[in-house]
């Protein structure tokens, strides 16, 4: 058990600036999810922490050792691959146990671990085959084996749910989050798919063109996102960005489209947006944020919209909504039958208390 | 009425037809001069001298009569052929693992990015692709006793005038013959090797370094049985090549001292060739043809067992 501290940390490959001074820090046993568009360096960071790659600069320390200078099998770190990696000659016995055969445990030892690791996966069944005669859910496991058996300081995982289908992924990633509730190991995973980062981690660090650009609890990024990227990339579908420009009213301050309507912000934030005042923002409302009007009063911040319903996409649980607010397309996220059918008028509550206003010049958020 | 409708309908269906010939043909009628000219080069030489070697027809005999399995009687009573398959055979398993260690541990060298890498690479292939009979004719002169440079080379380490007769002395044929042959023929292993190498899966490696496996469990483990089929291969062609062994040994020893260093390929030259034994030289060719086949096929069928 260790905690990860990254300072400094860059990375070049040739030309390309790939993680760009990043510091973090990774509390012992805690869950930490890299997560960001493809390009982002969430893997290199994370194989610059393996020892797979070297840093060009900055310090990686591992449970309070500078490891710059380990090689990958000194770090005492095991990985899941995205590909698995399995070695395709061996059995799954021996996948399992060959980190355990390289570092010369007694073979006791190695035949308890392996059947342990075996156990909690389930896999016990598949012991004598070979890596080509398992599914992708079962190498999966194989290679999440060979990792708990070496009992290591760390672990990383390299995006490695990608290659399953959605059903086995929802699975594993169930599985996953458990196995870090029995073993307590500090694990570092790093994935594209914010459903994924969002679940599993007990942080996110949300990267972006190799820095980080928010990190914190799963909720606290979703909720209080800093820049309008954090607000974007998180959630699905995706929250509604509409651009309009902060004006004065007798009684607040309303967020004025292009198309001439308008939506009154909540007076609560009126003191916070005086600033403001006259300068063109981003307003973003999250799909959730919408429900169908009930009638009955609505809460301060809550405000009622009437709106032709466009596009309906029914998930079963919920359906999603393409309505037009300031002239640009939102989706709006409603109870399963809230809306029927296409051109229908529906009245609706927008909850705009927890609306995120960005400045479009900056991307960040307005507090 | 009707009759001149089905004319009309079976015309174009007729016109398909043809068409749907060609198309299925087209392929094999392309190919078939090439064939053509395969089969009179390649098949009609092997027919024929099968046919001689039933016969007993020398130089100074133009005899067509049949003598059976006279031929190939005698091959067993030949002393001379089966110490040149000796000779062979100690040239074969000699150079053949020789070859293959040298070519891999160079691949090894190679297969990390490095600057310059395939002007290297380039350079060590250039004996690949010399004629051997000039590999030959250039190892004589580099193993000269009064002009080569082995010989000046080793004089300087040894300190003192070191005179070895590479080419006539019994004890130093052979070694001289394999260097020539490991010298021409190692970087052929270190390309297919090295083109082996660089396609072992990655993420398995940085696996094992996680796993913190040494380099030889890495190398028994994930790498040996990832290349095995390209080994295979590669011994399967240099093997067959070894066992015709012929020019360099024809440039730097003509098989001497004696009949030493006599392959088989020596052999049925010099009997079809200084001896005129027509008909014998036959069935030396189809006892050798019969050898491979059987060493290829053992081959072939393992590698279909280990995949």
């Amino acid at each position: 058990m260790a905690d990860v501290r990254l300072s400094g940390v860059h990375k070049y490959y040739g030309n390309v600036h790939a993680v760009r001074g990043v510091d973090l820090t990774i509390k012992d046993g805690e869950f930490a999810v890299l997560v960001g568009p493809s390009g982002c360096g969430k893997s290199t960071l994370l194989r610059t922490i393996a020892g797979l790659e070297d840093p060009d600069q900055g310090t990686i320390a591992i449970g309070g050792a500078v490891v710059n200078d380990l090689r990958p099998r000194e770090r005492n770190i095991a990985m899941v691959f995205q590909n698995y990696a399995l070695y395709p000659y061996l059995t799954v016995k021996e996948n399992i146990a060959f980190g355990l055969r390289a570092r010369k445990t007694p073979e006791i030892e190695i035949r308890k671990r392996v059947s342990e690791a075996a156990e909690m996966l389930g896999i016990g069944g598949l012991l004598d085959r070979h890596p080509r005669q398992l599914s992708g859910g079962q190498r999966q496991r194989v290679a999440i084996g060979r990792a708990i058996v070496r009992k290591a300081e760390l672990f990383l995982f390299d995006e490695p749910l990608s290659n399953l289908d959605a059903q086995l992924r929802d699975e594993m990633r169930t599985e996953i989050k458990r196995l870090h509730h029995e073993i307590t190991t500090t694990m570092i995973y790093v994935t594209h798919d914010q459903v994924e980062a969002m679940t599993l981690a007990d942080r996110i660090v949300l990267l972006r063109e190799g820095k980080i650009e928010q990190q914190g609890a799963p909720l606290e990024l979703f909720e209080r996102p800093q820049t309008g990227f954090v607000a974007g990339f998180l959630g699905s579908p995706s929250i509604n960005l509409i651009p309009a420009k902060l004006v004065a009213t007798a009684d607040g301050i309303s967020a004025a489209f292009e198309n001439g309507g308008t939506l009154d912000l909540p007076r609560s934030r009126a003191a916070a947006l005086r600033e403001a005042i006259g300068r063109p923002i981003l307003l973003g409302i999250r799909p959730q944020h919408f429900s169908r009007a009930s009638g009955a009063p609505l809460r301060e911040g809550v405000i009622s919209y009437a709106a032709i319903a466009d596009l309906i996409q029914p998930t079963g649980t919920r359906t999603f909504t393409t309505i037009k607010i300031g002239g640009v397309d939102a989706i709006a996220e409603l109870q399963a039958h809230d809306v029927e059918s296409h051109g229908e008028r529906i009245e609706l509550a927008v909850d705009l208390n927890r609306a995120v206003l960005i400045d479009p010049a900056s991307g960040q958020v307005i507090n | 009425m009707t009759s001149s409708i089905s004319l009309d309908s079976a015309k174009p269906a007729r016109g398909h037809a043809i068409a749907r010939v060609l198309e299925n043909r087209l392929p094999y009628l392309i190919i078939a001069p090439a064939i053509l000219i395969l089969l009179l080069v390649g098949l009609f030489p092997l027919i024929y001298s099968l046919v001689v070697s039933f016969q007993h027809v020398t130089m100074t005999e133009n005899d067509r009569s049949f003598v059976g399995l006279m031929n190939y009687a005698e091959l067993f009573r030949d002393a001379r052929l089966w110490e040149a398959l000796g000779h062979t055979a100690i040239i074969t398993v000699i150079a053949l693992p020789l070859e293959l260690l040298i070519g891999f541990l160079m691949a090894q060298l190679f297969i990390d990015r490095m600057l310059g890498r395939q002007v290297f690479v380039a350079l060590l292939v250039l004996p690949t692709v010399i004629s051997p009979i000039v590999a030959g004719a250039t190892w004589r002169l580099m193993f000269d006793v009064r002009f080569g440079p082995v010989g000046e080379i080793l004089s300087f380490f040894a300190g003192e005038p070191v005179r070895i007769l590479w080419t006539v002395n019994p004890s130093f044929v052979y070694p001289a013959i394999i260097i020539c042959e490991v010298w021409q023929w190692s970087p052929f292993m270190f390309l297919l090797l090295l083109a082996a190498l660089s396609n072992v899966d990655q993420s398995q490696l940085e696996a094992a370094e996680l796993d913190g496996a040494s380099y030889f469990r890495v190398l028994r483990a994930i790498v040996l049985p990832s290349i095995a089929p390209v080994i295979a291969v590669a011994c399967l062609i240099r093997g067959l090549d070894l066992v015709r062994i012929f020019d360099i040994i024809w440039a730097l020893t003509e098989g001497g001292p004696g009949s030493m260093t006599e392959t088989i390929s020596l052999y049925t030259y010099v009997q079809g060739f200084s001896q005129f034994e027509t008909s014998y030289t036959a069935a030396i060719a189809f006892l050798v043809i019969a050898l491979l086949t059987v060493i290829t096929t053992v081959v072939l069928k393992r590698m279909e067992l280990a995949r």
